[in-house]
């Protein structure tokens, strides 16, 4: 099996998002102001690479969010590897080059996370008025700063693959 | 009939496998490899506290002497305040101790005093903690006590190689006996989600019927030395108002903590010089 060394560029630039989004979230404190944003992470080694890959890629990415996060271990992983799954079966039907399709992929994929979230991290406080603000709060503001983010993130990752000259076309399309 | 080609389920058929292996992996091998990866990113986090103390450093120097030579001053005055209130405080510590040894008291529980940066705030509708820059290496135990100049920061949850977890005393999780200052009663802080707005806020229990409160003179809650955590006396916030609890028996009310208490930047976390119990304070 050939090693794809897109792996590597696409887990070290989900790590560098997430470091740099959990830094705004720590200095955004005082203002209660929390973005969840890890959508964009699961879309492109999903679209891009082979199979193997797009493995190995995505179950790093989700243990190194599981050890960032005060969720439960497990949680990202399973669920990034779930939506990337949908996603490398139905990839024939989403086009890369562009923003559109990866964006709505992203935000879908970080509304699940933050259900997900709720449900394990947050499942005794759904009768706590004060915990909906502050959940609407962080669903709105995520995803509004997801408009922005997911685009930078996908031409980021074009452009890193790019500069270190590799393979630029999604690979491993079925053929029928 | 079409055939179906068995290629394309590959994926789902690896998705499946992990899901089985995973969930059936021992509880000590996922604890394995999450204590790997987050010892493995810590140095970053690390690396970026120094280099906002760096920051800082820089800053700093940018200011003129003539600031400086101002701030040396009031930290001057500061220093010679709080020496006369360190020459008053050994008085009475001798003092404490020589009536504890003539009424023969048992020996009270003495910490150490462990200053720390904090590295990273997790603030969200789901968990409220923090990381600081110190762990195993200056033997930061589980379940010890975090203050600051504000009164209680809340328990040390997580320890690793060079950084802790700490959760906050406003997450919901966290739990502590207390008492009303002027008052030896005991009630119970909770902490509680937070809407976002405000000064954080927490939750009393168990008050007893007779006191009275008002937004005007709130009543000061205070952390006790019943549950081991905690030094008697620290603060943990005020309560404007209390109502009938659920029992009709106790009163229950609101706690406003102090409004720097998601903006932290250094705690002091409080080691005991005897051995810890780390489930004793959970109430």
């Amino acid at each position: 099996m050939r090693f794809d060394p897109r792996l590597i560029l696409f887990f070290g630039l989900n790590a560098l998002l997430l470091f740099l989004i959990l830094r705004v979230n720590s200095s955004l404190s005082s203002w209660s102001i929390y973005f969840v944003m890890l959508g964009p992470m699961v879309v492109f080694p999903a679209l891009y690479m082979r199979h193997a890959a797009f493995f190995v890629c995505t179950l790093l990415t989700g243990m190194w969010v599981d050890a960032a996060m005060p969720a439960p271990f497990g949680l990202f992983t399973t669920l990034f590897l779930i939506a990337g799954t949908g996603i490398f079966h139905w990839r024939i039907r989403f086009r890369a080059e562009h923003n559109y399709h990866p964006s709505i992929l992203a935000h879908t994929i970080n509304a699940l996370a933050i259900i997900a979230i709720t449900f394990t991290n947050g499942y005794e406080l759904i009768g706590v008025s004060s915990f909906w603000i502050q959940f609407g709060i962080t669903l709105i503001a995520s995803h509004l700063a997801l408009l922005l983010i997911a685009p930078w993130f996908f031409n980021l990752q074009r452009l890193c693959i790019h500069i270190f000259h590799l393979e630029s076309e999604p690979e491993s399309f079925p053929t029928s | 009939m079409a055939k179906v080609r068995l290629d394309t389920y590959r994926p789902l058929v690896a998705l499946g496998v992990f899901i089985v292996v995973f969930w059936g992996l021992p509880a000590f091998f996922k604890s394995f490899l999450k204590v790997s990866f987050e010892e493995f990113q810590a140095p970053a986090w690390i690396a970026s506290s120094y280099l906002d103390d760096l920051e800082g450093f820089w800053s700093r120097r940018s200011h003129s002497k003539v600031e400086l030579i101002d701030a040396g001053q009031q930290i001057g005055r500061r220093m010679a305040f709080y020496q006369l209130l360190d020459e008053r405080n050994q008085t009475l510590e001798a003092e404490i101790e020589r009536l504890e040894s003539i009424l023969n008291l048992p020996s009270r529980r003495e910490f150490r005093y462990e200053v720390c940066r904090v590295v990273r705030r997790d603030i969200s509708a789901w968990w409220q903690q923090i990381i600081i820059r110190k762990g195993r290496d200056y033997e930061i135990p589980v379940g010890a006590a975090v203050i600051f100049s504000g009164g209680v920061v809340g328990r040390v949850i997580e320890v690793n190689a060079f950084s802790s977890k700490v959760d906050l005393i406003t997450s919901p999780d966290f739990r502590i006996a207390a008492i009303f200052a002027g008052d030896e009663r005991p009630v119970i802080y909770q902490g509680m989600p937070q809407s976002g707005f405000g000064s954080p806020v927490g939750e009393v229990h168990d008050a007893p019927q007779d006191l009275r409160t008002n937004s005007q003179t709130p009543l000061k809650l205070v952390s006790t030395r019943l549950g081991g955590t905690f030094p008697p006396g620290i603060t943990i916030g005020h309560v404007p108002w209390l109502e009938p609890g659920s029992t009709g028996i106790f009163q229950s009310g609101e706690v406003v903590l102090d409004k720097r208490l998601h903006e932290l930047n250094e705690v002091s976390v409080l080691i005991p010089l005897n051995t810890i119990e780390t489930a004793g304070d959970a109430l």
